[in-house]
């Protein structure tokens, strides 16, 4: 590096002015643990960018909060041609951040583009049911599915969000993930590796949207990988808006004069996910539904539910948010807490003295070392492996987790095949490649009849539970933490919208 | 001066270039590269291709100097991670981490050696016994607590100072002095002994037999010997703060080296760990480097 | 070739009472009878606090499986987070409370106290082999390969401790042996250059040259002459770095990658309390307060144990 950028650099680093929250700068700063690696929604599968892709982006169908019903955003209307064929008139005078006009081009190219295997993208199960998308007229596109999919408009209004096709195609993905461009609330004014992204009101925001006109001028994310620290800057005015705060510091925050604490179920569920082809580990025990069954049984769900995770979070007996369509749990295997039931099968499988056993996780150390107790309790002896999230996918992936502690917020798509369909359909994060599984889900997905789809999950739902190929855990509930000044609602999809958000 | 400033700068280069040959080996140790930089989605062709393209499937010997001649232009490849040049990444957060280095080991310098003048001129009173607590202390505490104390009395309670980030000099004030707490030992005790031995040296003798005043004596003379030795652990110093500012950046939110370095090891993306740990040990070679050669020049002695 | 640097670095270690980093080393007590030592060691402030402290560190975690009232890991959520007795909520059944999984505090810091003092024990017995074998090959031979144990220790010291140990431990998967080792490689360095200095101060003395006239092999007379005449310096120098291991092992765990739960090290208990700092702050004060202890406990006897050998040392 030359001495003469260093300096410059320095010297910017200390002239940026104070980061100053809060009402009185019309600023709301939030403050989450990780930054995800690129600001482009279809190349990160972090929370943090979620909640950047919904204030920042536009998508084609808009999902009512309240009713549920999917209503007009970017498209305007929508017709079926047939099962695999979705026609959509693209409203006019939409505009970009950069002033650019949003028109079918730009819904063609995004779709065409993340397809690609060049795009890389990240988030593939949230595209790969498109095949193609073509401009049909001055104000039109087509969808071709490669398969019927009932639940297309879900994933339209939810993690499909339009790029700025001239734009992108000038800066490439580098350039875009630096400078990136929507049609949203808000627009992006800078991107800071490490440090965060700043954002700014889009005063020409259209007209009409669902999403109404944002009230707070600008936003600001700050990555503050530390837990405490974030309750810190919390405390002293630094930060306006932290989330995932855990239950204990809530229940001490709650009594703190200017901070208001919400809590809400989330769409999130955790679930310990087993390596049951034996990929991690030679001969591994996981191989054998007894010691899965095993396992289930010996942790106490219902007692992490009540006093670790407390809030609104529930007990899941099938591997899916209970409200996601699709999600029965109705005649699913239950595992009930029973470490005698548990020890009993273990010693049938020929593990009486237990085995030792590695854990991966990502995130909330504190229930994967529960988790951990409660094995220990029935003598498998199992070792923490505690990653960041892109490098426990990575590793889950590849095959070298045995056991992993998951969680999962469909990307806060209200459809089963958001869920299950991600890890038990021979994707890359199935572990299992249960050929009936698959068969299963696969007809669910594709079947237009949604008393069908829920025959169809049901089996596949039930499969997974009997064999136990995974265990559910609980839903999660989030305790969210702000400024008093702030009028915040949460909603079960775990995405913060701010540009719903007022002083007050 | 001159075969022992030869020598010296031989031995720096040769310690540079097998810090480099380690460095360029951690990076091989952390797995597949070919795998790592087609990313998850890549099929065997691929990452084939891609072995082909980035020459992995060389010699090692060639690869290593492939990777040596672009080390030595900066080019340390690109992140797994961020699929940013590495480069860029460090220049944004080296600063940081200097900047802290510099105010820490300030905050160091101008509390430990005054400590240490004063124990040694008040030697075996209250006041040497005190610096000497101090300097046990410092050296018993897990930095991190430390830290995290720091932040409770002077943010949370009293509100002098912010929590984290590094927007103002005032961000910066208590990661320094967490950091520098913990060289302040070292230099305290090298201060304090080497003014004991200058105090009772000849020249001081001399000097008092004069009847100079005490405090001209004690700095024009004194001070001035015994800090010699100083300026080389201040180096030193200033190295090892570098390296072990990690976890006062993680305490305190500051986007540092530090904290780079432990996010991607904890991503697994270590092209970025590579070159933090080969630019923090360039730093510190260069550093011990100019203090060795510096002291040398002040001091004959050593140049045996 | 002595680098002013390696005075420097030596520095760090010394006691406030001496002139030279050399002499600081140097063991000229060590052929006096021991019991002269002792005598110093039982009148010695530093020494006698210090050792005892440890002393009971060291009763208490051998003792642990027979004093501690519970299981240290047997967890129990509905009982989580008992304040210790003296708080308003306190119980006899868990004297020093509970922690965030209901486990019984007291069992796990006796537990912890084993695992803390293994760590240390451990790495500072396996850099202290690494760095005396270095130390003594330089300071005997000279010369060449003087030169290069200089070099090692040089590359050494320009590596980065906290990053390379990290790096290291997520490599391998963190747990209580890679921590040990790791460390253990790392933190060689001191023994190194003090035993490097203290062998050349005596690798010329008589009874050296008496040796090797007498035809003694150089193995022979290294651990026969050598290491028992620069074992005290030796050992001054382990109970530091015995600290210094305790210490990066809790910076370890506090980054998550060193000992991993459920084991109870005091680093990672500091670590997992972090957590409840602002509200319980019991929860980490404990654990933090009895690793101060130690730390202190063995940093006041190494430097005692410098003045008690070492006597010629304090002006």
């Amino acid at each position: 590096m030359p001495p003469r950028t260093l300096a410059a650099a320095l010297l910017a680093s200390l002239l940026a002015g104070p980061a100053l929250a809060g009402k009185a700068n019309d600023t709301l700063v939030y403050a989450s643990d990780s930054e995800p690696e690129n600001v482009s929604p279809y190349h990160n599968s972090a929370r943090e960018g979620v909640i950047l892709a919904r204030n920042c982006w536009d998508t084609l169908v808009y999902r009512n909060t309240k009713t549920g019903a999917y209503e007009p955003m970017l498209a305007t209307s929508w017709k079926w041609v047939d099962d695999t064929t979705l026609d959509l008139v693209i409203r006019e005078g939409v505009t970009f951040h950069n002033g650019d006009a949003l028109g079918p081009e730009d819904v063609a190219f995004t779709f065409n583009y993340v397809l690609t295997p060049e795009a890389r993208t990240v988030t593939r199960q949230n595209v790969d049911w498109m095949k193609s998308t073509e401009v049909t007229g001055p104000h039109s596109v087509r969808i071709h599915l490669k398969q019927p999919f009932p639940a297309a408009l879900e994933y339209l209004a939810g993690p499909t969000p339009i790029f700025p096709a001239a734009y992108f195609k000038k800066v490439g993905l580098d350039g875009f993930a630096k400078a990136p461009v929507g049609s949203g609330p808000y627009k992006i004014v800078s991107v800071d590796s490490g440090r965060g992204v700043k954002m700014e009101r889009f005063a020409q925001y259209w007209a009409g949207s669902p999403l109404g006109t944002p009230k707070i001028g600008k936003l600001e994310f700050r990555v503050i990988p530390d837990g405490e620290s974030r309750v810190a800057e919390l405390m002293t005015g630094g930060v306006d808006w932290i989330w995932r705060v855990p239950s204990d510091q809530a229940d001490q925050l709650r009594a703190a004069p200017n901070i208001t604490i919400l809590n809400s179920e989330t769409m999130r569920v955790g679930f310990l996910q087993f390596d049951t082809l034996g990929r991690a580990k030679e001969n591994s025990p996981l191989k054998d539904v007894r010691v899965r069954q095993a396992i289930s049984y010996a942790i106490d769900r219902k007692a992490m539910v009540d006093n670790l995770v407390r809030g609104s979070s529930r007990v899941m007996n099938a591997l899916c948010f209970i409200d996601q369509f699709g999600c029965v749990d109705q005649g699913v295997m239950r595992y009930p807490y029973d470490p005698a039931k548990a020890k009993a099968l273990l010693k049938e499988a020929g593990y009486p003295n237990g085995f030792e056993i590695d854990l991966g996780a990502y995130r909330e150390r504190d229930y994967a070392e529960a988790v951990i107790g409660y094995l220990g309790a029935v003598g498998i002896k199992a070792r923490l492996n505690y990653l960041r999230y892109a490098a426990f996918r990575d590793t889950l992936r590849s095959g070298k987790v045995s056991i992993g502690y998951q969680t999962w917020g469909s990307f806060s798509v209200n459809d089963v095949s958001a869920f299950a369909g991600v890890y038990f359909r021979g994707g890359e994060e199935d572990l299992t490649k249960d050929p009936v599984v698959i068969a299963d889900l696969q007809a669910g997905d594709s079947s237009t009849d949604p008393e069908k789809r829920k025959e169809a999950y049901a089996k596949a739902l039930g499969r997974i539970a009997s064999q136990a190929y995974a265990l559910p855990m609980f839903s999660y509930s989030t305790n969210y933490a702000f400024t008093s000044d702030l009028t915040f609602t949460a909603q079960p999809d775990e995405v913060p919208r701010f540009y719903a958000a007022s002083w007050k | 001066m001159l075969a022992f400033t030869i020598r010296r700068i031989l031995v720096a280069f040769a310690v540079a270039f097998t810090v480099a040959v380690a460095s360029f080996l951690l990076l091989h140790l952390s797995g597949d590269l070919a795998t790592s930089i087609a990313g998850p989605d890549a099929s065997g062709p691929q990452i084939e291709q891609i072995r082909r393209d980035y020459g992995l499937d060389q010699p090692l010997l060639t690869q290593f100097l492939a990777w040596g001649w672009k080390a030595l232009h900066l080019d340390f490849g690109n992140s797994f991670y961020f699929r940013e040049r590495v480069i860029d990444l460090l220049a944004a957060r080296l600063p940081i981490t200097l900047y802290l280095g510099v105010i820490a080991l300030a905050v160091a310098l101008l509390v430990a050696i005054p400590l240490g003048v004063l124990a040694a001129v008040r030697r075996d009173t209250w006041i040497d016994r005190l610096a000497l607590s101090v300097s046990v202390l410092g050296q018993a505490m897990p930095s991190f607590w430390f830290g995290l104390t720091l932040i409770l009395i002077f943010s949370v309670n009293l509100r002098w100072l912010p929590v984290s980030g590094n927007a103002t000099w005032k961000h910066f004030v208590l990661p320094a002095v967490a950091l520098g707490y913990y060289a302040m030992p070292a230099v305290m005790r090298l201060t304090r002994n080497g003014m004991l031995e200058v105090l009772s040296s000849d020249f001081v003798r001399t000097a008092r037999a004069k009847g100079l005043p005490p405090r001209k004596i004690l700095i024009r003379h004194a001070l001035r010997n015994a800090v010699i030795p100083v300026i080389a652990l201040a180096a030193v110093q200033f190295g090892f703060m570098l390296g072990g500012s990690i976890v006062i950046e993680a305490v305190f939110s500051l986007q540092g080296l530090g904290q780079l370095a432990w996010e991607s090891i904890a991503r697994n993306d270590f092209p970025v760990v590579q070159a933090i740990v080969l630019v923090l040990a360039m730093i510190y070679i260069a550093l011990t480097l100019a203090a060795d050669l510096l002291n040398a020049f002040l001091d004959p002695r050593l140049r045996q | 070739m002595t680098l002013p640097t390696d005075r420097a670095a030596l520095a760090a270690t010394l006691p406030p009472d001496t002139d030279s980093p050399v002499a600081a080393v140097i063991p000229t007590a060590a052929r006096s009878p021991g019991a002269i030592v002792l005598g110093r060691f039982m009148r010695h402030g530093g020494c006698l606090i210090g050792g005892g402290l440890l002393g009971l560190i060291m009763l208490a975690a051998l003792a642990a499986p027979l004093v501690a009232p519970h299981d240290p890991y047997a967890q129990d959520v509905s009982r989580r987070l008992i304040p210790p007795i003296w708080q308003a909520k306190g119980t006899w059944d868990h004297i020093l409370g509970t922690d965030k999984l209901g486990r019984d505090y007291l069992s796990r810091l006796l537990y912890g106290a084993q695992i803390s003092l293994l760590i240390g024990v451990s790495a500072a017995l396996i850099s202290g082999a690494i760095g005396t074998f270095l130390g003594v090959c330089a300071g005997y031979f000279g010369g060449r390969v003087d030169a290069a144990v200089s070099y090692i220790v040089t590359t050494r010291l320009a590596l980065p401790v906290v990053l390379v140990a990290l790096a290291m431990a997520s490599l391998v998967g963190g747990s209580l042996k890679v921590v040990v080792l790791v460390l253990g490689f790392l933190l060689w360095d001191r023994f190194a250059v003090v035993a490097r200095a203290a062998t050349q101060q005596i690798r010329n003395q008589d009874f050296i040259s008496a040796a090797r006239a007498s035809g003694l092999t150089n193995l022979r007379i290294v651990l026969q002459e050598i290491l028992p005449n620069i074992a005290n310096a030796l050992i001054v120098v382990a109970t530091l770095e015995m600290a210094h291991a305790i210490l990066l092992e809790a910076a370890l765990s506090f980054l998550g990658l060193g000992v991993q739960p459920p084991l109870p090290s005091w680093g990672l208990m500091i670590a997992e309390g972090k957590q409840y700092m602002f509200f319980q702050p019991w929860v980490i004060t404990i654990p933090g307060v009895a690793l101060l202890v130690l730390v202190l406990a063995i940093n006041l006897l190494g430097d005692g144990l410098r003045d008690v050998t070492a006597p010629e040392g304090r002006n």
